[in-house]
């Protein structure tokens, strides 16, 4: 499995410097937060600049669904524009076939070989039974049907944007589940959505179990490619359930998925520095916390040991100020890259899941014995996310029989 | 439903260039007979329609053994493999035989035994055995599929092992089941013993059968010629408890019963009876390739 970048608003040189220090290896791409004429041609620089990055474009379609949405730059791009304000009786057959073939026509007829799949026009739902579930297997079919006939080299990727609630009925999973196999296709885009923006590592343990199992079946036994988006610290789970490439970003917005992205923004403060640490598999803030754990002589056992680290290495709140928003975003990558790989150098499914497990159990020794030194953690911080996510992992075992 | 009562006279009347005609098997709805057609042995198969089923001969709709018969000569028309038993040189036809309405095609004769009878007379399949009887019938299954049609009726008694190469023949599409044709009935048709757990969900069967469904029945086909075991009946005492199994139970792996098995093959055959369609194969070629990988690791190329 391999990281790719979640693009957003504010790219800079982050991409070009991530994809150069191998700590991503691709980009996908958001309409919403770039102009069209920039995008296009990055789009097209980075197929000559990096041939083996894998470079993909959300549509990002399933905000024509949402009530007067924060789109930004989608009003550019046709396919959007075109189809804005939709509701539940804008998804006749005729309409889908329409909204399908200008979507996957704009990508295949501008960016050519330079986008490594297609991916789909979907739309949210919150549930696998109701109607809106339907429409989006409605696109799907559809999309893989007129793709066939696309002659496009590149292959497609259905994109799906469900809720996490969605994941509370196991039944109803499994259903969707055989439909969506169905579908001749290379793969799946996934998008979980959180029902909350703010900064939380951990989902429900047992829907996010559950999501875990959903793609492991798409992946481990249907062999379909399968990326999930806005992934975050989630993304070693999703490695071990078997996953082929995950997404994060630098922004909380890019981080998880939630609608606040397209609603209008209710302003507040820049966010506190933080610094993503891998052995604790969370983002403590550089002042209070990773100063706490400086002055408890523990700052090396909390570091990801990305080339960054020296800005912190003498006391991180001295550092911090060099602690750039672009730095962090690298050592971000970084971090989630390297559990990934502790996990993907493993053969097998039930040691990825093993390494899985002593990673997590390590991260809680480690808060542990920080917290014996009195080093005191914010909630969104501390070690709740991982019991959560052994409790997920478990949910996932037994439904995979793993 | 009758069968029809007919004499090797009154079949050379009918199809009179058939000679050396022979009766050969009698069932449920059809009797069937042998006969030469141009130095070549078919299968000549009569039933009688039942209009009462649908307001007399003179309706417009037709009977249940009038469409099984149609949908079995079509799809023996549009398949062309040779693990699904061929038309004959008799399309499609009606008659009057003693005042009674007959309907009569005919097939290839297939020279050989059914699977049912295979195991009976000869015990469990070999590995390769067992592997060619799963690539043979995946072939058969997609040659359908490219149809968008399904069998429904895979059973042992339903499968022939050809004398003369060993090949496996799959037998009866009367019950194949076309996915885009809304008129043809969704009742639940086939042999409870084989059903996969989708062809019993009588509510919502038409959104998610596909070949899926075959490859269940083939599961539940490979499983019993393995290991001389059903994996459904055991603790059964009627149809009811063995579909309950079915939907619920999870077989033994045949690794279990037959310890010399490849670890890889008992897998693939519970993959196959896996309770979810999700939980199969996608394609026949993921489980073709599947296959090909317990020859390739079992050194039976």
């Amino acid at each position: 499995m391999s990281l790719l970048a979640q693009c957003g608003y504010g790219r800079g040189g982050k991409i070009e410097q991530g994809l150069n220090d191998g700590v991503i290896h691709g980009v996908i791409m958001s309409p919403r937060d770039e102009r069209r004429g920039r995008l296009e041609q990055d789009i097209g620089n980075w197929g000559n600049s990096h041939p083996n990055a894998l470079v993909m474009f959300d549509p990002q379609f399933y905000a024509a669904t949402l009530n007067n949405p924060r789109d930004g730059h989608l009003s550019e791009f046709d396919y959007y524009n075109n189809n804005s304000g939709l509701g539940r009786t804008h998804f006749s057959g005729t309409r889908i076939q329409s909204y399908v073939k200008e979507c996957l026509d704009y990508q295949h007829q501008t960016f050519g070989s330079n986008l490594a799949y297609l991916i789909s026009p979907t739309i949210l739902f919150d549930a696998f039974r109701d109607s809106w579930s339907q429409i989006a297997l409605n696109m799907a079919v559809e999309s893989a049907d007129y793709h066939s006939n696309l002659n496009s080299p590149q292959p497609l990727l259905i994109s799906l944007v469900i809720s996490e609630t969605a994941f509370q009925t196991m039944d109803a999973v499994e259903e969707f589940l055989d439909a969506l196999t169905e579908i001749d296709t290379q793969g799946f885009y996934i998008i979980l959505r959180r029902n909350s923006a703010s900064v939380q590592n951990a989902m429900e343990s047992a829907p996010f179990g559950r999501f875990m199992y959903f793609c492991h079946v798409l992946t481990t036994i249907n062999e379909y490619d399968v990326i999930v988006g806005y992934s975050d610290w989630h993304s070693f789970l999703l490695e071990a359930a078997g996953v082929t490439h995950t997404a994060t970003g630098w922004y909380q917005n890019l981080r998880q998925f939630s609608l606040a992205r397209f609603q209008p923004s209710s302003g507040g403060r820049r966010p506190r520095k933080r610094y993503p640490s891998a052995p604790l598999m969370s983002c403590p803030l550089i002042n209070p916390e990773l100063q706490d754990i400086y002055m408890a002589n523990l700052l090396p056992r909390v570091l990801s040991g990305s080339s960054h680290d020296a800005i912190l290495q003498n006391g991180p709140a001295s550092g911090e100020a060099n602690w750039s928003d672009e730095i962090s975003c690298l050592a971000h990558w970084y971090s989630l890259n390297a559990l990934s790989q502790r996990l993907s150098v493993l053969p097998t499914q039930s040691g990825r899941i093993q390494e899985a497990e002593r990673l997590m159990q390590n991260a809680l020794t480690l808060y542990t014995q920080l917290s014996s030194q009195n080093v005191s953690f914010d909630p969104s911080t501390g070690p709740d996310h991982i019991r959560e996510w052994q409790d997920s992992l478990q949910e996932f075992r037994g439904l995979a029989g793993l | 439903m009758k069968v029809p009562q007919l004499t090797v006279e009154q079949v050379a009347v009918v199809i009179p260039m058939a000679s050396d005609i022979q009766e050969v098997d009698r069932g449920g709805q059809k009797i069937v007979f042998s006969g030469i057609i141009d130095g070549r042995k078919y299968a000549l198969k009569f039933m009688a329609p039942n209009p009462s089923q649908v307001g007399g001969q003179n309706s417009e709709f037709l009977d249940d053994v009038t469409s099984r018969a149609q949908r079995e000569v079509e799809t023996m028309q549009q398949c062309s493999t040779p693990y699904l038993v061929g038309m004959g040189p008799v399309g499609l036809n009606t008659t009057d035989i003693a005042g009674d309405p007959i309907i009569y095609f005919s097939e290839e004769f297939v020279e050989g035994q059914n699977l049912r009878a295979y195991l009976q007379s000869n015990g469990v399949f070999s590995v390769p055995e067992l592997i060619r009887l799963a690539f043979h019938m995946s072939e058969a299954i997609k040659s359908i599929w490219q149809f968008s049609k399904i069998h429904r009726d895979i059973k042992p008694g339903n499968i022939m092992r050809r004398n003369d190469n060993g090949d496996f023949v799959l037998l009866d599409m009367g019950l194949v089941f076309d996915l885009q044709d809304e008129s043809l009935s969704v009742c639940p048709v086939g042999t409870p013993l084989y059903f996969s757990p989708e062809q019993m969900d009588f509510n919502n069967r038409r959104t998610i059968m596909n070949f899926r469904s075959d490859l269940f029945s083939l599961g539940t086909v490979m499983y019993e010629m393995v290991t001389g075991r059903h994996p459904f009946t055991q603790g059964a005492t009627t149809t009811w408890d063995v579909l309950g199994n079915i939907a619920n139970a999870v077989p033994q792996p045949p690794m279990t019963l037959r310890q010399e098995l490849p670890e890889k093959l008992s897998d693939v055959i519970m993959r196959l009876l896996a309770k979810r369609p999700a939980l199969r194969y996608r394609s026949i070629e993921l489980f073709q390739r599947a296959l090909r990988e317990v020859e390739t690791e079992g050194g039976l190329q």
